[in-house]
């Protein structure tokens, strides 16, 4: 893409968003299922689920996005459309650069090849050339601190080893983009101090990062901005201090309207 | 890095009605040339799960890589016990005979066994990783080839009891599969994207290529079939049939020329790769189109 009438280009762009999924077919995937919903149809339950809806937003170049919510928010949905594996059913997505994923680290694993070869079978997937990835491999061992086991195969490893080697991809194809969601706490405690590093010295070097995390104190310390999803949609954006603070009202006023309904309507309170 | 806008970003709002995929608005062309270099700038890629795929099967079994070779073996051995044993049929270098059959067969049926679940098989994988999901059937069919190709070891030793046998129309066997092969991918990138919105797929794919076996020449020759011209007919309807007739035609003959292999029937074995070409294509297109959905599928 070229010659935008803007000054400069976000490092991600999204407007109006939407995704849609069709209940009939990842609920029922047998011919019989489909047929039966398809007949139902007219006085059954909806048949589509909107997971995000008119979603708005743009990450600039050097900034980390924080992206909070409850359970079931669309958080993880968002990584993918940002990531390019479920498409928009409405709005775009705009992203400028190279993206590189850590939704569940080891994603693309053969467990039979040993860890170097799946340094660049995962490569491969991600169209990393050939070349640049041999380059790239001894960086990605030593990282990874997997010793001799680089050429084991991947399936006598641990979690722990396979989640250090897949990260270590991840950080190390030089992202402009990097998504990550959930990873932060992965392996021991030396390795989490090191990925932690990791991810700051990508931000130092004007990556554009967004994060999807449960654990609130990662918002604070890594992002400088952060939006609060409920629902689908975007409720909140602000710095991050501020969307967590909302966040948690938000969380404790439900939990009271709950513990209220449940005095109302379920008789006797819970008594000490 | 170059900046880039993914093509799917452009696309406009899908509308409500489309339940089976929210089609992307290019054209059959437009679908069919990229699936088409899908597949070429990713070959290093199909290379590596081919090579993974052989690694995982028979990687657990004591006989290891002897499998490959032994699979086809004692499945002649099985039709020769029903063929020869049961219905006491007296075909010269009976062995033969079927396993020119048996082995192009096994690969036909095995591979579009593998291929039709190669997607759904591999949830987490289109959920995490954003790649062109085409070369999952292309690596499924070429692993099936490699198997295939093990299956002459077997065919060389079957030689040597059937020395007489062998010809130089044997070399023609690399066309033959070349045809075959078209075929089976045709067919396997098809049944891969529908087995993604229909699980039904691949149960009725197993009784459907049973049949299927029966209906072609695996265990007969049309030769036998003298005098039966109604299922003659039906059978030059089959591409498989014209596909068996070729190898055993070039790797063993015919039944009553007492002697070695005879030319395949060149005009309809070409008149199935024509077919198979177009089969492909439309294949293809049909893949790119449902690809966007996959992922949202396997939620």
């Amino acid at each position: 893409m070229s010659g935008e009438a803007t000054a400069h280009r976000a490092a991600i762009d999204v407007r109006g968003l939407g995704i849609r999924y069709n209940l009939n077919l990842t609920k029922r995937t047998t011919l019989k299922g489909s047929l039966g919903t398809f007949l139902r149809r007219k006085h059954d339950a909806p048949t589509h689920f909107w997971a995000l809806h008119d979603v708005s937003f743009r990450v600039e170049q050097g900034e980390s996005l924080g992206v909070i919510g409850p359970n079931g928010a669309g958080k993880s949905t968002l990584l993918l459309a940002l990531a390019g594996i479920l498409e928009p059913s409405e709005g775009r997505v705009q992203v400028g650069g190279r993206i590189s994923t850590l939704l569940t680290l080891g994603a693309g694993f053969e467990p039979e090849l040993t860890g170097r070869e799946n340094i660049d079978l995962v490569g491969a997937f991600l169209g990393v050339p050939r070349k640049d990835m041999e380059e790239l491999a001894p960086a990605i061992i030593e990282f990874a601190e997997l010793g001799a086991f680089i050429d084991a195969p991947v399936k006598t490893y641990s979690l722990g080893m396979k989640s250090r080697l897949g990260f270590s991809i991840a950080t190390a194809v030089q992202p402009d983009i990097l998504l990550l969601d959930e990873v932060l706490g992965t392996g021991d405690q030396v390795f989490r101090v090191r990925s932690q590093q990791r991810i700051r010295e990508l931000m130092k070097s004007a990556r554009a990062i967004v994060l999807v995390t449960h654990d609130l104190t990662y918002i604070a310390e890594f992002c400088n901005r952060a939006i609060l999803l409920e629902q689908g949609k975007i409720v909140f954006e602000g710095g991050p201090e501020e969307t967590v603070a909302v966040y948690q009202e938000r969380v404790l006023h439900q939990k009271l309207l709950a513990a209220s309904d449940a005095q109302r309507f379920g008789g006797d309170a819970p008594k000490r | 890095m170059s900046t880039s806008s993914r093509p799917g970003a452009r696309r406009g709002i899908a509308s409500d009605a489309a339940t089976f995929v929210d089609a992307p608005s290019r054209g059959p062309i437009a679908l069919l040339r990229q699936g088409i270099s899908d597949l070429t700038t990713r070959l290093y890629l199909i290379r590596y799960l081919v090579s993974a795929e052989l690694k995982r099967t028979h990687a657990d079994t004591a006989a290891g890589t002897l499998w490959w070779i032994l699979d086809p073996i004692l499945q002649m051995g099985v039709y020769w016990v029903l063929v020869a044993v049961i219905f006491q049929r007296t075909t010269p270098d009976i062995l033969l005979f079927l396993f020119v059959g048996i082995l192009p067969w096994k690969w036909f049926a095995t591979t579009l066994a593998e291929t039709s679940t190669c997607i759904t098989s591999r949830q987490g994988l289109i959920r995490q990783l954003q790649f062109p999901k085409l070369v999952l059937p292309a690596a499924a069919t070429a692993a099936g080839t490699v198997s295939f190709a093990f299956g002459f070891v077997a065919l060389a030793l079957l030689y040597l009891l059937y020395p007489h046998r062998l010809s130089y129309w044997i070399l023609a066997l690399p066309v033959i599969a070349a045809v075959q092969f078209v075929f089976t991918l045709a067919l396997g990138i098809m049944l891969a994207a529908l087995n993604t919105f229909f699980r039904d797929v691949q149960n009725v794919l197993r009784h459907a290529t049973r049949l299927w076996m029966y209906l072609s020449p695996v265990l007969y020759s049309l030769d036998q079939l003298e005098g039966q011209d109604t299922a003659k007919k039906v059978l030059g309807l089959n591409p498989m049939a014209w596909i068996l007739s070729a190898y055993r035609n070039a790797l063993y003959g015919a039944e009553k020329v007492n002697g070695h292999g005879i030319m395949p029937d060149w005009l309809p074995l070409f008149g199935v790769l024509g077919i198979s070409v177009l089969l492909l294509g439309a294949a293809i297109i049909l893949f790119k189109r449902a690809e966007p959905s996959f992922a949202r599928i396997l939620a």
